[in-house]
């Protein structure tokens, strides 16, 4: 027992050392904010515009986004944080998520789940190899022609959901199987590079697709990639059909009642499968961002994406129940799940620590964006 | 306006279909990478077999039996002996290579027939088809484990049936088994530390892009650099986990330039990793300044890369397909064979990638 205290306080005394004054503040401001808290609801409560603020979802993720950059500023390593390359970096590693997020929020806004999105996104990479390496297509004849298999995939999956009344979850559960065993098949298990043996064993190299030089491009002086823009584009999308469109209402009443949405004269099945669709057709525009940048297909990419898209959505506020959330929130909870992975990177942490922290960070979020009843 | 719906969804469901379709067959044609051995058999490489100085034995044995078909292989003649290989994840690369080795060293060979099982990566599907293997009566089994607790008694029933087994890769417990081969990432990582003290001259910051570190290779890899640089003057100043996979390693490697100045070389635990670290150095303009090594070798990826001359240096980890189908037949044919073989390794750099590399002896035979 007292070996046990006499450890414990060896390393609180050895976490001490550690802290900076920075630190100390912050850990003295939050037992005061901790311990006054009552006297901080009452005096929020009398300003009402305040309070009124900070029930939003939006604000609630802006806090948790918050949290998080002041943790990159701390653990900053050795000024690290500070360039902008790291945030370029970020931007361009999480584009695949921010596309994919986007796709993901339109689904669950209509109370439904696509687990299928990482199996589509490594289908459609594939293929795009296939056409623009082996094939030598022109990017204007390839990337339609995916972003067509990609939406075609995803119909599939809400002609289920929509007409037989499948389950989303089971649905598209069935589609990450079928798309992952689909995309080993037309490889027969072989990453699709520009290096091939020929039978007669010699090496061959296929030439560089002009395309994918644009995908791994960066623009405006160097700043910013260009699956960042690509990202920023589909949110845009996203956003003007959410918010300025007709089926945008559709999708919020179908997530919010059904029932009632149909009988009012939302014609459901149809918004179903175009919700997916659209989910399929993002994902195929991330398969050939991902494509273009590794410089080959993977019939493994995206391995597991879809939980990263789902957690996103949901950090960001919006409700697994449907109905409630937005675009914007989704673009909050990309930003905290990606700066969260680049600060714990940059300072070296092991995947240990990492799984711990977005566990953490998942909790923490969503808790705030509960708040007190 | 539903059944317009309807109609739409109807017309991308098919065009999904026949695009897979017209994408499916071709796919497999135009992908050579690993069969390259497989590749032989096909009509229009007979006029290029004889030239071949690999298949001096076959094509006299062949030419007799088969007198009158034109196009038809040495398929023919009828195997004496039936040859099971259980993989156990055919999801890798390497695992994808290793059947292909196995496949192209067997069809050298009429007089053996080899039949394949994959597991997906599961150990009691592994089981089961190892049980299915030694019911059918094969004659010989070659088991590439996924793991040893749960395969260990599986394969030692089969072999205590007096069905020799050959255990490729990954060993099990005990000493129920005919023979052992597999290589050692120990001893090829610690080349690799050679190597890099030589190149760097002794001195240098290395990033050091690890496999999973809960896997036994990636492990092997990190312990046996260490034996080497560990007191040197090359020090590790970035180390971090890519589960294997190149886009993990790319944002990695993005971390470590934007935090270190100085990196001389990167060490990558697999070849993705040292090539997703490169396509994050060429997107910085820094891979002048760095030399990118890797280990595994394959021909469509680390050989490509050292021969496009991005990789300084790339190190084979061999799968041992040919070398257990070479065991098999001696044990098939009554010989006696070793218990265990540890695996040569090769170095390929841009110098020698032209000569098929410089072999890495670690036993003597």
């Amino acid at each position: 027992m007292t070996e046990a205290l006499t450890t414990a306080w060896e390393w609180i005394t050895r976490a001490h050392g550690h802290l900076l004054i920075v630190d100390q503040v912050v850990i003295a401001l939050a037992v005061v904010a901790f311990l006054a808290r009552h006297r901080i609801r009452r005096w929020l409560q009398s300003h009402e515009a305040i309070s009124r603020g900070f029930s939003s979802p939006f604000v609630r993720a802006l806090l948790a986004l918050g949290l998080i950059m002041l943790l990159g500023c701390r653990f900053n390593a050795d000024g690290a944080f500070f360039h902008w390359s790291t945030h370029r970096d970020m931007f361009r590693s999480y584009s695949f998520f921010g596309i994919l997020a986007c796709g993901m929020t339109v689904v669950i806004l209509t109370a439904g789940i696509d687990l299928s999105v990482g199996s589509i996104l490594g289908f459609v990479g594939v293929v795009f190899a296939h056409m623009a390496i082996r094939w030598q297509w022109s990017g204007w004849l390839a990337i339609p022609l995916c972003l067509a298999i990609g939406a075609a995939l995803g119909a599939v999956s809400g002609a289920l959901i929509a007409r037989f009344r499948m389950q989303p979850f089971i649905a598209t559960l069935a589609m990450m199987v079928f798309a992952r065993g689909l995309a080993r098949y037309v490889t027969s298990n072989y990453k699709i590079g520009r290096n091939v043996i020929l039978p007669d064993n010699t090496p061959f190299r296929y030439p560089n697709p002009p395309v994918f030089d644009l995908l791994d491009s960066k623009i405006l002086w160097d700043n910013v990639h260009f699956s960042t823009l690509v990202m920023l584009g589909c949110f845009a999308l996203t956003w003007i059909l959410l918010t300025r469109l007709r089926v945008g209402r559709h999708i919020y009443a179908i997530g919010g009642n059904e029932e009632a949405a149909r009988l009012s004269g939302v014609p459901t099945a149809a918004v179903k499968v175009f919700v997916y669709a659209l989910c399929g057709l993002f994902c195929a525009v991330a398969g050939i961002c991902f494509t273009g940048q590794a410089t080959q297909g993977d019939p493994d990419a995206g391995f597991t994406y879809e939980l990263t898209a789902i957690a996103m959505v949901v950090i960001g506020g919006t409700s697994l129940m449907g109905g409630r959330g937005g675009i914007g929130l989704t673009f909050l909870g990309v930003l905290i799940f990606g700066y969260l992975d680049k600060i714990l990177s940059i300072n070296g942490q092991g995947t240990e620590i990492r799984f711990m922290f977005t566990g953490l960070i998942i909790v923490i979020a969503v808790l705030l964006q509960r708040g007190e009843k | 306006m539903s059944t317009w719906m309807r109609s739409l969804g109807l017309v991308c469901a098919l065009m999904g279909c026949a695009l897979i379709m017209a994408c499916g067959p071709q796919a497999e044609a135009p992908a050579p990478a690993g069969e390259a051995g497989e590749g032989a058999p096909v009509v229009g490489g007979v006029a290029e077999l004889p030239a071949a100085p690999e298949t001096p034995e076959p094509t006299p044995i062949a030419e007799p039996e088969t007198p009158p078909a034109p196009a038809g292989p040495t398929e023919d003649e009828e195997p004496r002996w039936t040859i099971a290989m259980s993989q156990c994840n055919l999801g890798e690369p390497w695992r994808v290579q290793m059947n292909a080795d196995i496949a192209a060293a067997a069809a050298q060979h009429p007089e053996i027939e080899v039949v394949f099982q994959d597991a997906q990566n599961d150990a009691s599907r592994q089981r089961s088809q190892i049980e299915e293997f030694a019911a059918a009566g094969v004659d010989l089994l070659i088991v590439s484990p996924m793991e040893p607790e749960p395969l260990t008694g599986p394969i030692s029933e089969v072999y205590q049936q007096g069905i020799p087994v050959i255990v490729l890769d990954r060993a099990v417990y005990g000493e129920d088994y005919t023979c052992f081969i597999g290589a050692d990432n120990v001893k090829i990582a610690e080349a690799v530390g050679e190597f890099v003290l030589e190149i760097l001259g002794g001195e240098g910051q290395v990033v050091e892009l690890t496999g999973r570190m809960t896997d036994m290779p990636g492990r092997d890899r990190h312990i046996g650099f260490h034996n080497v640089i560990d007191g040197t003057g090359v020090e590790v100043i970035f180390q971090a986990d890519t589960i294997w996979l190149e886009p993990n390693a790319r944002s990695e490697m993005e971390s470590a330039l934007s935090r270190f100045e100085d990196i001389d070389l990167v060490y990558g635990h697999n070849d993705p990793a040292a090539r997703g670290a490169h396509l994050a150095a060429r997107a910085a303009d820094r891979d002048d300044e760095m030399l990118f090594l890797g280990i595994d070798a394959l021909p469509h990826e680390g050989q490509a890369y050292v021969r496009e001359g991005i990789f300084a240096a790339t190190f084979l980890y061999p799968t041992g397909g040919a070398e257990a189908i070479d065991i098999a037949l001696r044990i098939l044919n009554g010989e006696e064979v070793p218990k265990e073989i540890v695996l040569n390794s090769r170095v390929f750099t841009p110098d020698n990638i032209d000569q098929g590399g410089e072999v890495l002896i670690f036993t003597e035979e």
